[in-house]
């Protein structure tokens, strides 16, 4: 077991290759070991940078101008936003091993560490499981058990939870406290929803906008203190009320042809992986009867893994059945050619990048409508979304919040009568939180039928019609 | 017995391959060129799962073999059998290494090299990631596809569109995986890559007997045309 590490910065500041601005300005902050703390602050503010700084990565790996210093001591384990990024093996036993290979462990020692930070994070498979057969948050929960296993003196964590369901993120909160309460590790997280972590930290430490240390405070201090300035950056403080859905102008969601309501029957999925040396077989979806109108919003919920993207995506024709049918679209849809199924359909992708084409934020806008010959009012979309500033910049140059706020415009300027959405919510502040789900709402009030994929509480109280899935099958 | 290339390890693998390389180059005539292909083909049929995929392979060598035949042709007086043997002999070089190559499990092969042949095991494990980042590309390829598909500029119409859209998806999986890369970097760093001065191996790399015969096999296909050419 390593000794709990200390943490220091002395007057860093970071500019990304291609930014004007620095990201982090002169900051000084130091985190004693053995502390726990939570990096608070509205999106953009530069937390994961800070993550970031202490493994030496900016820079280096990450293109860029480092000013002063950001110095950890001893073993840092950091856990990074995107799970999907940090696999390095072909199955889960050797993606855990990883870490304590690196650290020259011995053979039974490895084995020992993966099948507690297998148990740790719940993950209910092999150690010869696929890893490209999980899905997003069972990815999430691999990476995490892959840098607990290397039982880090200072454990970096960003948004470990931020793609899990209620049920899971509480497992993986208990799991790393548990870690950390045995270890003594320092420990500093990340997170988007503030609240259920606040009982298990020290000390909360808020950056502000332009990456300056706000607040440097004790839970009960920063909720009381902070709890209405904060809010209104959008981050997500306790005790606020959900965020007001912002709605766009009707004219900007009508759809211009309206749709059936959608209905499944008998729906199955079965997705294979084939490869030469073997395959693997996942049952998606089995035998799902459902129902979606026009006018609602409806939520497919359940825990990660359930099939969740997999309905949302046969739904708009973007994945074929194995077996039974997808009735509203006057035939199978997935047999629609690309321009025809646009014309009522509009996607917006789990990860915002995946979406993105163009050059420019404004092109990216108009983009599917002017295949469709269709107007599109740029400025009037850009502006509900509050990216007008940004309409000539590149759509990759974005941050994270901005790129979701524009896959969502690119998806839908065309007014489908159809909107689907795969975890629309995961990660945002409140402030794109309440852009999203308005956008949603008003499509859905002008008579479109509205679908997200989500394990979002807040959003599930927003929706009209809930349709919740365990392993694939409803519930 | 067709499941044998799968269950054999990667570094008997690796000697089918390369050692074809050296028995190409006994490709002198075109009745070698064929046996030692007639030789490879009966071990594909009976050695691996999947005759589609060793035809795929073959297919791309036969390319390559064309063109390598067209400039030996137009430069070598129009002498066709002079042709067709050169083409052969880069069939048979590169087509066993081709098929073998699909069946390698990365994180196996990083293992034999680290353990077996000692090489040093920074760039062996990074070199494994990278081969691992392969196939997450092809969850990042689909993704793209439905996206573009969704948006009214998917892959549709004839021939000459369809290759223009399967362009650009080509370019925006390289962004993708540029972006992933860097992701990566930082996450095996993160994880003790950067400081890996002496590094375990969580599993052993054993050699079975499947596996020398595997070896063996391939080192006796690759001297079938030395011999021809020896005896002639």
């Amino acid at each position: 077991m390593s000794e709990p590490g200390q943490a220091r910065f002395r007057g860093f500041g970071w500019r990304p290759l291609g930014r004007r601005e620095p990201v982090v300005a002169d900051l000084d902050l130091t985190i004693e070991a053995g502390q726990r703390v939570l990096l608070a602050g509205p999106s953009g503010a530069g937390k994961s940078t800070l993550l970031l700084a202490l493994v030496g990565a900016l820079g280096h790996t990450v293109a860029g101008d480092v000013s002063g210093s950001a110095e950890a001591d001893g073993r840092v384990g950091l856990l990074l936003q995107n799970p999907g990024d940090a696999l390095v093996a072909e199955r889960i036993g050797r993606e855990i091993a990883f870490g304590p290979e690196n650290l020259g462990l011995s053979r039974d020692e490895i084995a020992r560490r993966v099948d507690a930070a297998r148990a740790a994070v719940a993950l209910p498979y092999p150690v010869d499981h696929p890893v490209a057969a999980l899905s997003g948050g069972e990815q999430q929960r691999l990476a995490l058990a892959g840098t607990l296993a290397m039982q880090p003196g200072l454990l970096l964590l960003d948004e470990p939870t931020a793609m899990l369901d209620a049920e899971h993120a509480a497992h993986v909160r208990e799991s790393v406290v548990d870690v950390v309460d045995r270890t003594g590790a320092t420990l500093v997280v990340v997170e988007h929803h503030l609240e259920p972590w606040l009982a298990h930290v020290d000390r909360v430490v808020v950056l502000g906008a332009d990456g300056t240390v706000v607040a440097d405070t004790t839970p009960a201090a920063f909720v009381e203190h902070h709890r209405d300035a904060l809010g209104a950056q959008g981050v997500w403080m306790p005790g606020l009320a959900a965020p007001v859905p912002q709605r766009p102008a009707s004219d900007l969601v009508l759809p211009d042809v309206m749709s059936e309501p959608l209905v499944t029957e008998h729906l199955g999925v079965t997705l294979v992986r084939r490869g030469l040396r073997g395959s693997t077989t996942t049952v998606a979806l089995h035998d799902v009867d459902a129902r979606f109108d026009p006018g609602d919003v409806t939520l497919v919920t359940g825990p990660s893994g359930a099939g969740k993207s997999t309905l949302v995506a046969a739904l708009g024709g973007l994945q074929a059945p194995t077996e039974g049918v997808v009735h509203g679209w006057g035939g199978p849809p997935h047999r629609l050619k690309s321009p025809a199924l646009a014309a009522r359909l509009g996607w917006v992708p789990q990860n915002p990048e995946h979406g993105l084409l163009a050059r420019t934020v404004a092109e990216e806008v108009v983009l599917t409508a002017a295949a469709l010959d269709r107007p599109v009012d740029v400025e009037a979309v850009l502006a509900h979304l509050g990216l007008e500033h940004l309409a000539s910049a590149h759509p990759f140059r974005l941050s994270g919040g901005e790129q979701r706020r524009l896959a969502l415009a690119a998806a839908l300027a065309h007014r489908p009568g159809v909107v689907l959405l795969d975890e629309p919510t995961v990660g945002q502040d409140r402030l794109t939180w309440a852009a999203i789900v308005g956008w949603m709402r008003a499509a859905a009030d002008a008579g479109a039928v509205v679908v997200a994929s989500s394990h979002d509480a807040v959003l599930a109280d927003a929706a009209d019609v809930r349709v919740s899935l365990a392993a694939g099958a409803r519930t | 017995m067709r499941q044998a290339v799968v269950h054999a390890n990667p570094l008997a693998l690796c000697v089918v391959g390369i050692a074809a390389v050296p028995g190409s180059l006994a490709v002198r005539d075109l009745d070698t060129g064929l046996i030692a292909l007639g030789a490879y083909l009966v071990a594909v049929l009976l050695l691996t799962p999947s005759v589609r995929y060793a035809l795929i392979c073959l297919a791309l060598a036969g390319f390559a073999g064309l063109t390598v035949a067209w400039s030996t042709w137009r430069l070598g007086g129009h002498d066709e059998a002079l042709a067709a043997t050169a083409a052969l002999r880069i069939v048979v070089l590169a087509w066993p290494g081709a098929v073998v190559a699909g069946y390698i499990d990365p994180t196996r092969l990083g293992d034999h090299l680290g353990q077996n042949l000692r090489l040093p095991a920074r760039p062996v494990v990074a070199t494994t990631a990278s081969m691992q980042q392969l196939g997450a590309l092809l969850g990042d390829w689909q993704q793209i596809d439905r996206s573009r598909r969704a948006r009214g500029v998917g892959r549709h119409g004839g021939p000459l569109a369809r290759a223009r859209v399967a362009g650009s998806m080509v370019f925006a999986l390289l962004v993708t995986a540029l972006r992933a890369g860097t992701g990566r970097a930082v996450a095996m760093d993160a994880r003790g890559f950067d400081e890996a001065g002496r590094r375990s191996w969580a599993e052993p790399a054993p050699w079975s007997r499947l596996d020398v015969a595997a070896a063996v096999i391939g080192l006796l296909l690759a001297a079938v045309p030395l011999a021809l050419h020896l005896l002639r």
